[in-house]
C-alpha cells in the first residue's frame, strides 16, 4: 500500500490564485541593496516571512529585500528538498548582523518553475533584510513553534530539515510581530498600525492569520492528492498501454514467424525434392549405359571366344577342319546377324529443370494477409438438438481466429429403410411420479410399453406456451434406455413425450408430461422409507403417527433406513443451485438436510460424514438447534423457531444453507465437499410430520448465500 | 462540516481513507476510516458501519480485520469511527483503559464532565450517518451495523432504538447486558448518573423488553473461550433470552474459535 500524506512538496503549474507566494528573485538579487542599514538591523525581525504560514507546502520563506521607498516585485522559489543545504548555510550567514549595504548571499534556492503564479508583495515601509530564511527572524518563540508544527505537519520529512534551521532568537521578543496586516500581508507590531502605511489597513491578530494560513495549506494538500491521484490512474492507463503494445507486437511475431517458416519450409522441400530427381536421373542414365556396357563386354567376350576357336581350328587335321568350319561359319554367321547395338543410350546431358517456385511466390504474397482461420470443432450432438427433419449443430473455434463467415455442408449417411413387415412398437408410458427437474434439466423415466425390445426411444419436447401448432418440437433422439437426462431453459415449462423405435418405424407418442423448470423439483424415494414413516400420495408429506410400530413390519432391505426414522428424496443429479422447504411445526422434533446415496441407513442423519442437517428438539419448553455433521454441532441458539425452513444447496460453492423463510433469516451454513450427488433427507425424531414444497425459485434473500 | 482527509491508502483496487472533522455532537475534532470499494466508483453502495470495542480507534478495524476482500467482493462502503472523544482534556479522562477515552460506551452522557463531549451515541446515530450521506457515494437506505465487544453492545442498542434504520446488525463477542457486568456498570454511573433507571436506556437487554418489534435480524457470534465471557462481562444469555421471549430473531453462534481484534 502506498501511502500519500502531504509529503509532495512541489505544486503543479495550476495552482490556483489564492496561494500566496514569496517572490524571491534569486538572480538579480546583487542589484538590490539595503538603502538604510541601520533600520535594516531594526526591522531584520519584521519579517514577511510571517507570510510562511500562508504559503503552501514546502514554499521556502525568503525575506524580498526591498528598497524601502519602492515597491517592487519578486519572486519566490520553493526550496526544493535539495536545497535545504544551502539554506542552512545561508542561515548561518544571516543571522549575523548585518550593517550596511551587504550583498546577498546568493540565494541556494531554485527557480522551480517559471509558470508559477506571482505575487505583489507590499512590504511594510520598511526593508525587510535579505535573506532570512526558514524561521530566523521569527517573532516570538512561540510562533516559531506554531510554524515549525505546522511545516512538520505538512512537510514530513521536509520540516525535519527545516527544524534545524530554526534558531529561536531571544533579542527577538520585543520587536516581536504580533499582529497581521492582511492588506500589506506581513506581519507588524501592534504599534506600527499607527504608521502611515497601516493606518487604514486592516489588521488581525497573528494567531488568526496562522490558522487561516494553515487552512490553505489543507485546502492546498488536498488538491495536491486528487492530483496525485489522477497521476497514478494515468501511470496504470500507460502501463495498460504499455502491455497491450507488447501483446500486439507478439502477436504480429508470431504471425510473421509462423508465415516465414512456412515459406522456408516450402523452398527447403522443393530443393529436396529436385535434388532427388536429378539424383533418379543420373541414376537411370548410369544404368542405362552400364547396361550397354556389360552387353558389350559380353559381346566382345563372345568375339573374342570364337576367335579363339577359330585359330585352334586352324591347326586342326583336315578332316576335324572341315567339321567345324561348317559348324562355326553356322554359328559366326548367325552371331554376326545379331544386331549389336552401338548407340550410346544414355545422354550425358541432364534436361534443363524448370523450376517452379509459384507456390513460394503465392507465399510471399500472403505474408501480410490475414491468415486462415484454423478449422473449427463440431461439438457432439446434444440431446434435444434434433428433429426429424432438423439438427442442431454447434462448433467452437480458435480464439486466435479472425473469422468472417462459415460454410455448413452435409450429406446423409444412411438412408433408413423401413423395415418391410416388422410393425411398429407402442408407446412408452411416462412414470410422471418420478419426474426429477432443476431449473436447467429435467431427468424422465418410463416403462417401456413393449413386450419385445426396441432399439431405441426418441423423446420429444414442446414448450408449453406454443402447443404443437406453432413450437419447435426438439428431440432426443436414440436414447438405448428407459430414462434420459434432458436440458432445459430456466423459468419454462415444458411438455414431454416419448416414442419408442424399432426396424418398423417409430409408435406414436406416448401421453405427455408437464414439466416445469422453476426452482427444484424432486419426490420422495419410497424405497429408502423407515417403516415408521408413511408418506402421502403426493409423495411431498412425511407422517410418523402415535403408534411407534405398525402392525406387520416387512423386512428391512438395505435402501431403507432402519435406525432413523427417516427418508430420502431424489433430487436430480445436477449440479448447480437447489432449493426447497420444509413446513414445520414448532413442537416436533425433525430433521432436515442432505446426504449421500449411501449414506450408512443404520445410523441418525448427521452423526456420519456422508449427510449434513439442522436437528430441532422440543424438550421442557426449550427449543435447541443442532446443526449436525460428522456427529458434531456448533452451539448455536436461535430466538424464533421457524415455521418454514428453506435449504439452498449450492455445488458450485460447496455450501448447504438454511433459512427462516418467514423472517428471511439466514440460520445457518455448512460448507461442505460435495463430491458426488446429495439427496434431500428428513426424519422424525418423534410423532409429527413435514411437508414439503419444492417447485420454488429461490427468494432474493437466499441469493446473497 | 467539512471534511479533512488525513490519509489515503489504495489497497488492490479499493481506497482506505482516514478523514477527520469537527464533530458537533463531542464538540471536538474525530477521525474516522472510510473504505471505498471498486463499485463505489459507478454507482451508490450500501453502507455499514464498524463500531469498534474497548480501547480502540479508526485504526484497528481496518489494520487488522482483513475485511477488505470480502467488502470489495460485495461492494460494501466501510465506515469505521473511534470510540470515544479525543482531546478534550476532560479530568480523568485517562485514568482507566475501560472508561472515558477509548470507551465511549456509544451513549450520551448526562453527567459532568462528560455530558459536554461524551454523546457518542447521537454521533453514531445522526450526525455521522448524515456526514457520510452528504459526502460519499451510498446509498441511505441500505445500512447496516456490526461491531465487536462494546462496539456489539453500541451496535444492539443502536438497532434497538432505531428500528428499521438497520437492514441486519452483527453483533461479535459482544456485551450485552452492561448493566450487570462490571465494565457497564462503571460507564453507566460515570455517564448516567447513579440512577440506575436512567442506564436502560442504553442497555441492550432492557431495550429489547419494550421494542415496538419492526423487522429485525440479529447475528451475535460468540467465542466460547473468550475470558470476558467467561469472567460474566458479556452476559449474552440474558439478552437471548430476552430476545426469546419478545420474539425477536436472533441467531447467537458460540464458535470455538473467534480472533479478537483490538
Amino acid at each position: 500500500m502506498e501511502e500519500e500524506s502531504g509529503e509532495e512538496l512541489g505544486l503543479d503549474r495550476s495552482t490556483p490564485k489564492d496561494f500566496h507566494f514569496y517572490h524571491m528573485d534569486l538572480y538579480d538579487s546583487e542589484d538590490r541593496l539595503q538603502l538604510f542599514p541601520e533600520e535594516n538591523t531594526r526591522m531584520r525581525k519584521e519579517v514577511v516571512q510571517a507570510e510562511m504560514a500562508n504559503e503552501s507546502t514546502g514554499v521556502g520563506d525568503g525575506n524580498a529585500q526591498r528598497d524601502l521607498r519602492e515597491e517592487v516585485e519578486e519572486l519566490v522559489h520553493l526550496h526544493g528538498l535539495e536545497d535545504d543545504h544551502e539554506l542552512g548555510d545561508e542561515f548561518v550567514d544571516e543571522n549575523m548582523p548585518r550593517m550596511g549595504v551587504s550583498e546577498y548571499p546568493p540565494y541556494g534556492l531554485k527557480r522551480r518553475d517559471p509558470a508559477r503564479e506571482q505575487r505583489d508583495w507590499r512590504l511594510s515601509g520598511e526593508a525587510a533584510e535579505a535573506e532570512d530564511l526558514g524561521f530566523g527572524g521569527w517573532g516570538s518563540a512561540g510562533q516559531c513553534q506554531d510554524l515549525r508544527e505546522v511545516y512538520r505537519y505538512t512537510h514530513g520529512r521536509a520540516s525535519e530539515e527545516y527544524e534545524c534551521y530554526v534558531i529561536p532568537e531571544e533579542e527577538d521578543e520585543e520587536e516581536a510581530a504580533d499582529v497581521f496586516c492582511v492588506t500589506c500581508k506581513t506581519p507588524i507590531r501592534a504599534f506600527q498600525k499607527v504608521f502611515d502605511e497601516h493606518k487604514e489597513h486592516e489588521v488581525i491578530p497573528l494567531n488568526e492569520a496562522l490558522e487561516s494560513a494553515k487552512d490553505e495549506i489543507h485546502k492546498n494538500m488536498y488538491k495536491l492528492e486528487k492530483q496525485i491521484i489522477d497521476m497514478e490512474n494515468f501511470a496504470n492507463h500507460l502501463e495498460e498501454v504499455f502491455i497491450t503494445v507488447e501483446e500486439n507486437f507478439g502477436k504480429q511475431e508470431q504471425n510473421f514467424e509462423s508465415h516465414y517458416n512456412e515459406i522456408l519450409e516450402t523452398l527447403a522441400q522443393k530443393y529436396e525434392e529436385k535434388i532427388q530427381a536429378l539424383g533418379e536421373k543420373k541414376k537411370e542414365k548410369l544404368e542405362a549405359l552400364y547396361g550397354q556396357l556389360v552387353s558389350c563386354g559380353e559381346n566382345l567376350d563372345t568375339c573374342k571366344e570364337l576367335m579363339e576357336t577359330i585359330e585352334e581350328m586352324c591347326h586342326e587335321e583336315k578332316v576335324d577342319f572341315i567339321k567345324d568350319a561348317v559348324a562355326m561359319a553356322d554359328r559366326l554367321g548367325r552371331f554376326l546377324k545379331t544386331k549389336t547395338d552401338v548407340e550410346i543410350s544414355a545422354q550425358p546431358d541432364f534436361e534443363d529443370q524448370n523450376l517452379d517456385f509459384s507456390d513460394v511466390e503465392q507465399l510471399m504474397d500472403s505474408i501480410n494477409t490475414i491468415p486462415a482461420p484454423s478449422a473449427p470443432v463440431i461439438n457432439p450432438q446434444a440431446p434435444n438438438s434434433a428433429t426429424g427433419s432438423s439438427v442442431r449443430v454447434c462448433w467452437s473455434l480458435y480464439s486466435d481466429d479472425t473469422v468472417e463467415s462459415y460454410q455448413l455442408s452435409y450429406r446423409p449417411v444412411q438412408d433408413s429403410s423401413p423395415g418391410k413387415d416388422q410393425a411398429a412398437p407402442s408407446p412408452p408410458i411416462i412414470k410422471t411420479k418420478e419426474i426429477r427437474s432443476c431449473e436447467e434439466a429435467v431427468l424422465i423415466c418410463w416403462e417401456s410399453g413393449n413386450l419385445n425390445p426396441v432399439d431405441s426411444y426418441t423423446v420429444e419436447l414442446t414448450q408449453a406456451e406454443s402447443p404443437e401448432a406453432s413450437g419447435v418440437t426438439e428431440s432426443v433422439v436414440g436414447i438405448p434406455t428407459c430414462e434420459t437426462l434432458v436440458q432445459l431453459q430456466p423459468g419454462q415449462s415444458y411438455i414431454i413425450y416419448v416414442r419408442a423405435l424399432n426396424m418398423g418405424g417409430p409408435s406414436v407418442r406416448s401421453e405427455p408430461a408437464t414439466v416445469h423448470t422453476i426452482g427444484s423439483y424432486f419426490r420422495l424415494n419410497k424405497d429408502t422409507c423407515h417403516p415408521w414413516l408413511t408418506i402421502s400420495q403426493d409423495g411431498l408429506m412425511i407422517v410418523r403417527s402415535e403408534r411407534s410400530t405398525p402392525t406387520r413390519e416387512p423386512p428391512p432391505r438395505d435402501t431403507h433406513f432402519t435406525r432413523c426414522v427417516a427418508v430420502m428424496g431424489n433430487l436430480i443429479p445436477v449440479r448447480g443451485h437447489h432449493y426447497w422447504e420444509v413446513e414445520v411445526n414448532e413442537h416436533f422434533d425433525y430433521t432436515v438436510g442432505v446426504a449421500f446415496e449411501d449414506v450408512p441407513k443404520k445410523e441418525d442423519l448427521g452423526a456420519n460424514c456422508l449427510s449434513w442437517c439442522m436437528r430441532h428438539t422440543f424438550a421442557s419448553l426449550r427449543h435447541k438447534y443442532e446443526f449436525l455433521h460428522n456427529g458434531t454441532t456448533p452451539d448455536i441458539r436461535i430466538t424464533v423457531p421457524p415455521k418454514k425452513i428453506g435449504i439452498l444447496l449450492d455445488y458450485e460453492n460447496s455450501k448447504l444453507s438454511f433459512f427462516n423463510v418467514d423472517l428471511s433469516q439466514h440460520l445457518y451454513t455448512f460448507s461442505c465437499q460435495l463430491h458426488k450427488f446429495v439427496h434431500p433427507c428428513f426424519s422424525l425424531e418423534k410423532p409429527g410430520c413435514l411437508k414439503i414444497h419444492n417447485g420454488i425459485s429461490m427468494p432474493k434473500h437466499v441469493t446473497f448465500y | 462540516m467539512a471534511l479533512k482527509q488525513i490519509s489515503s491508502s489504495k489497497c488492490s483496487g479499493e481506497l482506505q481513507k482516514v478523514f477527520e472533522h469537527v464533530s458537533v455532537e463531542l464538540n471536538c475534532k474525530m477521525k474516522f476510516a472510510v473504505y471505498l470499494p471498486p463499485k463505489a466508483e459507478t454507482g451508490k453502495c450500501p453502507e455499514l458501519y464498524w463500531l469498534s470495542g474497548l480501547i480502540c480507534t479508526e485504526q484497528n478495524f481496518i489494520s487488522k480485520s482483513g475485511y477488505h476482500q470480502a467488502a470489495s467482493e460485495h461492494g460494501l462502503f466501510v465506515i469505521a469511527p473511534d470510540t470515544s472523544p479525543r482531546g478534550c482534556n476532560v479530568k480523568g479522562e485517562d485514568e482507566s483503559w475501560d472508561f472515558s477515552t477509548g470507551a465511549g460506551f456509544y451513549a450520551d452522557a448526562t453527567e459532568d464532565p462528560w455530558k459536554t463531549n461524551y454523546r457518542v451515541y447521537s454521533y453514531v446515530t445522526e450526525e455521522l450517518p448524515q456526514l457520510i450521506n452528504a459526502n460519499f457515494p451510498v446509498d441511505p437506505q441500505r445500512t447496516s451495523i456490526f461491531g465487536h465487544s462494546m462496539g456489539g453492545h453500541g451496535v444492539l442498542i443502536c438497532a434497538l432504538k432505531n428500528p428499521g434504520k438497520y437492514k441486519s446488525v452483527s453483533a461479535f463477542a459482544s456485551i450485552c447486558n452492561p448493566v450487570l457486568c462490571p465494565w457497564g456498570k462503571k460507564a453507566f454511573s460515570g455517564y448516567l448518573g447513579k440512577d440506575q433507571s436512567k442506564w436502560k436506556a442504553y442497555n441492550a437487554t432492557h431495550l429489547v423488553k419494550s421494542y415496538p418489534g419492526s423487522q429485525l435480524d440479529i447475528l451475535i457470534d460468540q467465542e466460547k473461550d473468550d475470558q470476558f465471557l467467561l469472567d460474566e462481562e458479556l452476559l449474552p444469555d440474558d439478552f437471548i433470552a430476552a430476545c426469546t421471549e419478545r420474539k425477536i430473531p436472533v441467531v447467537f453462534l458460540l464458535q470455538e474459535v473467534l480472533a479478537r481484534i483490538s
